[in-house]
């Protein structure tokens, strides 16, 4: 299995997995979940990252998990992504700002508001922009830069609504799972209670034959019973 | 299917095309007119015109002013669907403060409800164990 001459790695178009692979052992698992054991108890666990154990023999280091970065970039695919990547604002991309921006990102009335204002506009500057066209064709430049201005203000507000509709999303998502989760329980718990009944079915069955003293009286009997038994399942999930 | 933010940036980018494209379709056919008694409509020569694409193709009055109408009837109804979908942007009337709320309430919902199909599973599993064992008593006693 061992190549003696790995390819190189970063050009190949499935590259193998980080040498630290090696590490993840079930033996070495073990031994770090115990050494982690102690800590568990007394630090509680922050953002779902075990607590950092210091003086980790070294084969064991890997099993560790870094420390989130907390700035800086990161590659991913071949291209680099900055950690934090806030949207622009229309004044660093030097666009006029068409509208008041709502005075906290917790309103949405409004924003819905100037969106539809900004659709109307839109409109209207077409229009505009037509009349000037059948009248003046060289002076289409300036109504198109105000075309230009009002679709990137409507994108640029779009754009601020979307970590708004991405945690509207995952509230959505949760719930969906929720029920999905609910609706399992109560499937099972329906089929747990007819099995229930069919065992209960089967005890009166047995017992009623007990009292009828059938039981014991040689091999047909037995077959008889059996078949009685199947008939009564056959029933329940028929 | 997109979320409703993207269908909403595609309905705009489309309205921007809508405008490309009507004002490419009055350049590209409508008629030629005379502004003067001197002015007269340049004939083209045959193989001249065939040469290269013709940058206008007059149609009829009836069919321009047709194309027209049905333009400005789609830019009229893009129109309609942009305002249709900002009305129906998702979660308009939460703030953030409600939607974390939301979010840690469900969570914790969440890991009840898990924990309670867990429970099910478990009794499921007695159930049938049980099952099974009085089948195979019937079968041989």
């Amino acid at each position: 299995m061992d190549d003696p001459q790995p390819p190189n790695t970063l050009a190949a178009a499935f590259p193998a997995p980080p040498p630290f692979w090696q590490s993840f052992t079930p033996e070495n698992l073990e031994r770090i979940s115990k050494l982690r054991a102690p800590q568990n108890r007394t630090r509680r666990e922050e953002n779902g990252i075990p607590p950092r154990i210091l003086n980790l023999p070294p084969e064991l280091r890997f099993l560790q998990p870094p420390e989130p970065p907390v700035e800086g970039v990161y590659r991913c695919f071949g291209d680099v992504f900055n950690l934090k990547d806030p949207l622009p604002t229309l004044q660093e991309m030097s666009i006029q700002q068409l509208y008041t921006p709502p005075p906290s990102p917790s309103s949405h009335i409004d924003r819905a508001l100037i969106l539809k204002r900004l659709a109307k506009s839109l409109l209207l500057n077409f229009l505009e922009l037509t009349g000037i066209m059948s009248t003046n064709p060289e002076q289409y430049e300036e109504k198109v830069q105000d075309l230009r201005t009002l679709f990137i203000n409507f994108h640029h507000l779009l754009n601020e609504y979307r970590p708004h509709q991405a945690r509207e999303s995952l509230i959505l998502m949760m719930q969906d799972q929720l029920e999905k989760s609910r609706k399992e329980t109560q499937g099972i718990r329906a089929v747990k209670e007819r099995v229930e009944g069919v065992i209960e079915g089967l005890g009166k069955l047995k017992l009623a034959e007990f009292e009828n003293g059938k039981v014991g009286q040689g091999e047909v009997e037995v077959v008889e019973d059996g078949r009685d038994v199947w008939e009564t399942l056959e029933k329940e999930f028929s | 299917m997109a979320d409703k933010l993207t269908q909403l940036q595609d309905a705009v980018d489309q309205l921007a095309n809508q405008f490309v494209a009507s004002l490419y379709y009055v350049h590209k056919h409508h008629d030629l007119k005379t502004l003067g008694a001197s002015d007269k409509i340049r004939e083209e020569k045959k193989d001249e015109a065939a040469q290269r694409e013709p940058d206008i193709e007059p149609v009829s009055a009836d069919e321009f002013k047709a194309g027209q109408k049905e333009l400005a009837q789609d830019l009229i109804m893009k129109e309609q669907q942009i305002e249709l979908l900002i009305s129906v942007l998702p979660g308009l009337d939460n703030s953030e403060n409600d939607q974390e709320r939301m979010i840690r309430q469900l969570e914790d919902e969440l890991k009840a409800a898990e924990e309670k199909r867990r429970e099910a599973v478990k009794e499921k599993e007695e159930v049938l164990a049980r099952l099974e064992g009085v089948i195979r008593s019937v079968k041989r006693p």
